[in-house]
């Protein structure tokens, strides 16, 4: 299914890389550079999925993770970030991420992700 | 120098080569070049001889992007290339050639995100064979001379009178990319870092 996806990268190379998968497979896709621009966009927009990056200047990717959850315990949410540890991954996982993408990002590992984090979606 | 019993230094090593390389495949796939690392040493420095030693390889200015972390071993991991070699890395990620030889702000963007891409990694070899958590911080690029920029980490870590430096020089082939990953610790890092490895090693050998 095509979906409304928001970015969520202090990097805007990550944020064009991903774009551009993206956008090749037929998603929506709207960007925010922080923590709190993602929680103002996610409130506005309502995406069907949120891509977040860990490691952010400001308010750091957990924390976003779990201010989402908090507003919508139905978020979804794929942690994409350059942190390959199995801990990181573990704490993501708990915050109720629904997916764990380490950078550089590959195509089809994204786009496999963002079909798994979709699934029951509309139904 | 760092004292390091003949297991320990092989142990230390080898976890050391498995997270740099790593980080070499990965700036291999970001760059679509082959990267070409040489082996890593681990030396011991008082910090204010620190400049000296790295002297000896790094001239004029440098671009770093240094990611700092915590943990139960401390410290900071650092990428270096010169200006030159930054703005070329930057161009490889643009796929094409940039118009000015300096380094401008998008291309110290894609040089920071590299720099997480590839520190992180490094890092996270760490806390992934040692089974412990490293806290990663935000990137920060520096532009400098190399004493500048060991003078600016001496400031925000009081405690840094002594270095351990684990580093290694990595050439992107075709390229003319030649850089530095180095990650530097106290000495008290150090030595919790290699009770780890030791654990480490305990436990490799232990599972064969």
């Amino acid at each position: 299914m095509k979906a409304k996806i928001l970015i969520v990268d202090d990097s805007s190379m990550s944020r064009r890389i991903v774009r551009g998968y993206l956008e090749s497979a037929g998603h929506e896709v709207t960007e925010a550079s922080d923590g709190v621009a993602a929680l103002n966009q996610y409130t506005l927009e309502k995406p069907d999925i949120v891509l977040l990056d860990l490691v952010m200047s400001g308010m750091g990717g957990l924390e976003v993770l779990q201010k989402l959850r908090e507003t919508d315990s139905h978020a979804r949410v794929i942690v994409a970030t350059a942190d390959i540890q199995n801990s990181t991954r573990d704490m993501a996982t708990q915050a109720g991420s629904r997916g764990f993408l380490n950078k550089p990002i590959r195509r089809e590992e994204l786009l496999t992700a963002v079909n798994s984090g979709l699934e029951g979606l509309n139904q | 120098m760092i004292g390091l019993n003949e297991s320990q230094a092989e142990a230390l090593s080898e976890l050391i080569n498995i997270a740099f390389g790593l980080t070499a495949a990965n700036l291999s796939e970001i760059s679509g070049h082959r990267v070409r690392l040489d082996p890593p040493t681990i030396s011991s420095h008082p910090i204010d001889g620190l400049a000296d030693r790295l002297a000896a390889f790094e001239k004029g200015e440098l671009v770093f992007v240094r990611q700092g972390f915590k943990g139960p071993f401390s410290g900071d991991a650092i990428l270096c290339v010169n200006s030159e070699g930054a703005v070329k890395l930057s161009s490889i990620l643009i796929e094409g050639p940039r118009q000015s030889q300096e380094l401008d702000s998008s291309g110290a963007e894609i040089l920071t995100e590299i720099g997480n891409m590839l520190l992180s990694a490094c890092l996270g070899v760490f806390g992934n064979l040692l089974q412990l958590h490293v806290s990663i911080s935000v990137p920060e690029l520096h532009q400098g001379l190399l004493r500048q920029f060991l003078d600016s980490l001496k400031i925000a870590d009081g405690d840094l009178r002594h270095a351990v430096v684990i580093d290694s020089s990595f050439k992107i082939s075709d390229s003319g990319v030649v850089g530095r990953i180095a990650i530097i610790l106290s000495v008290s890092s150090l030595e919790r870092l290699i009770q780890a490895v030791d654990k480490w090693e305990g436990n490799t050998i232990c599972a064969n």
